[in-house]
């Protein structure tokens, strides 16, 4: 039936040709969305509405962007060198935590004694927001690297180890029975059936707990720093710089955005077997 | 013979590990009891912390208690909340209900999602002061985003079949979306409240940090400036306290809305 075959094919092409016209639409309109927004915004500036002391026109921080790329003022740092000692700080404390804290909570999810001793502190140290911590922790280790680096990696390291706990004991009792027929030992099960398991859950939690960082870091920027975003942040508003504040926002913003991209790419790429099914 | 023995042997394994948690807590006061010999001028002993405790009720900071500054601060996350969550879940809706909406307000959502609500501090601050109205529209800030994401989150989990058999039926739009779509949305609805409680009482602590005269954020920083450790302890200790008394409240909470989740 050649006749119905191309009937197919032609109605596929529609299809497929509407699916493109609806994906042009949106983005049209997304575009449009943006513009239309930025115009209102800047409208509102000129007009008065808004006045420039609170909220910069956008084309204002266009101008701040490419004038603080070089310039230190009023911050002591370029955008740069703020940049970079945000993620310097960010990145350390973060990896820390995730090496140490969820090889531990697997731990504590396969193996009962482990959970038994940690799991009480954690179970205290867990309602604790990180924030709440930073006096404590500049008390101890000062306003330095050191000392975000800390504050840190206490909240993602509290949080890698309860999700990582929790991604393990979801382990499904029939998937660990098939390996202990199979003859496997408790460890191997744990290392082939149990960490694979809870690699989805995980990766969730990752992606929770590194917004999550970013947001303290700015925090403990704010409070006690010499550089960093939130340092700029925390000068611009005493200095009543508008254009400083939403600058270092959007870098704030636009980075964090970056990172979490990263680890959902790092995850498609562990995960494939997950996706598949 | 072996299997007293083996007997024995699992007897002694549930000793221990019901010692376990003990030890663990026990290692935690001897560890903190060093670190208080180590630094006596920075850290209080544990009766030290008791007394600031009481002394909070005995002469209380700013003529407001301990649980007085805890119960301010509970209330603007309470007011921000209920906010967020109407125009959140309304919003969520709309977005993911709606392709154009999802298109453009939706992207300018999305341009402003990443930037998190701490960061919001100095720009609402200077718009707004340092008043009861700056706390709780940061609050509602850090609430209404996961509230958002999970609702349209969950509206995208609703099967198309469904939706074409209201169609079917002739269902209007609002049929729809309460018959068809709530219901399986939910869950992811309410697992956005329970995040965004979460958030909202870190925002609000860190708001309260960052200038405030009351509230359990305030005394944190108060007993920092003034190097009164014990303050911040007790604040510390506080702050855990509710913060699990609200994840213990929406648990219960939830076994009673959603009793298929578990």
């Amino acid at each position: 039936m050649p006749d119905n075959e191309n009937k197919i094919r032609e109605g596929l092409l529609a299809y497929k040709k509407e699916k493109k016209n609806q994906k042009w639409k949106y983005i049209m309109e997304a575009a449009a969305a943006l513009l239309v927004f930025l115009i209102l915004w800047q409208l509102a500036v000129i007009s008065g509405m808004v006045s420039s002391r609170t909220l910069p026109a956008p084309t204002t921080l266009v101008m701040t962007f490419i004038d603080k790329l070089t310039s230190t003022v009023p911050d002591g740092n370029t955008l740069g060198t703020n940049i970079l000692a945000s993620l310097q700080v960010a990145l350390t404390g973060f990896v820390l935590a995730t090496v140490i804290g969820v090889p531990l909570g697997l731990i504590m999810g396969w193996y009962k004694g482990a959970d038994k001793f940690v799991g009480p502190i954690f179970e205290l140290l867990r309602p604790v927001p990180p924030i709440a911590w930073i006096p404590l922790i500049v008390v101890f280790f000062g306003i330095g690297l050191q000392a975000k680096a800390v504050i840190i990696f206490l909240g993602v390291f509290v949080s890698n180890v309860i999700n990582a706990y929790t991604g393990i004991k979801l382990t499904k009792r029939t998937y660990i029975d098939v390996a202990k027929t199979f003859g496997a030992s408790d460890f191997e099960t744990f290392m082939k059936v149990g960490i694979p398991y809870s690699m989805p859950m995980l990766f969730t939690g990752l992606k929770t707990s590194l917004g999550s960082a970013w947001s303290t870091l700015v925090a403990a920027e704010m409070l006690a720093a010499k550089a960093g975003l939130g340092n700029m942040l925390q000068i611009g508003r005493n200095l009543g710089r508008p254009d400083i504040v939403i600058l270092g926002m959007v870098t704030i913003g636009v980075l964090g955005a970056i990172m979490g991209g990263i680890l959902s790419g790092v995850e498609k790429k562990f995960l494939r077997w997950k996706l598949d099914d | 013979m072996f299997q007293n023995e083996d007997a024995k042997l699992s007897i002694i394994r549930k000793i221990v590990y019901a010692a376990l948690p003990f030890l663990a807590l026990l290692l935690l006061v001897i560890f903190y009891n060093y670190a208080v010999t180590k630094l006596p001028n920075v850290l209080p002993t544990g009766t030290g912390l008791y007394e600031r405790a009481v002394s909070t009720f005995t002469k209380p900071i700013k003529k407001i208690n301990l649980i007085g500054h805890v119960l301010t601060s509970l209330k603007r996350v309470l007011i921000a909340l209920c906010f967020a969550w109407a125009f959140g879940i309304v919003f969520g809706v709309a977005i993911g209900w709606s392709k154009t909406l999802k298109a453009t307000f939706g992207t300018i959502f999305e341009m402003i999602r990443p930037i998190p609500p701490i960061a919001w501090i100095p720009l609402i601050v200077m718009a707004f002061g340092i008043g009861e109205t700056s706390k709780i529209i940061l609050v509602f800030i850090g609430g209404v985003i996961p509230v958002i994401m999970n609702t349209q989150g969950g509206i995208r989990l609703v099967e198309k079949e469904y939706i074409d058999v209201g169609r079917l039926y002739k269902a209007n739009t609002w049929q729809m979306l309460t018959e068809i779509v709530m219901p399986t949305a939910f869950p992811s609805i309410f697992a956005g409240i329970r995040t965004s409680v979460s958030t909202g009482w870190t925002v609000v602590l860190a708001a309260e940090m960052m200038g405030s005269d009351v509230g359990i954020g305030s005394l944190v920083t108060r007993g920092w400036n003034a190097g009164d450790m014990a303050l911040v302890i007790v604040s510390i200790i506080c702050i855990g306290i509710v913060g699990f008394i609200l994840s213990f409240l929406l648990n219960k909470f939830e076994r009673i809305v959603c009793p298929w989740n578990r």
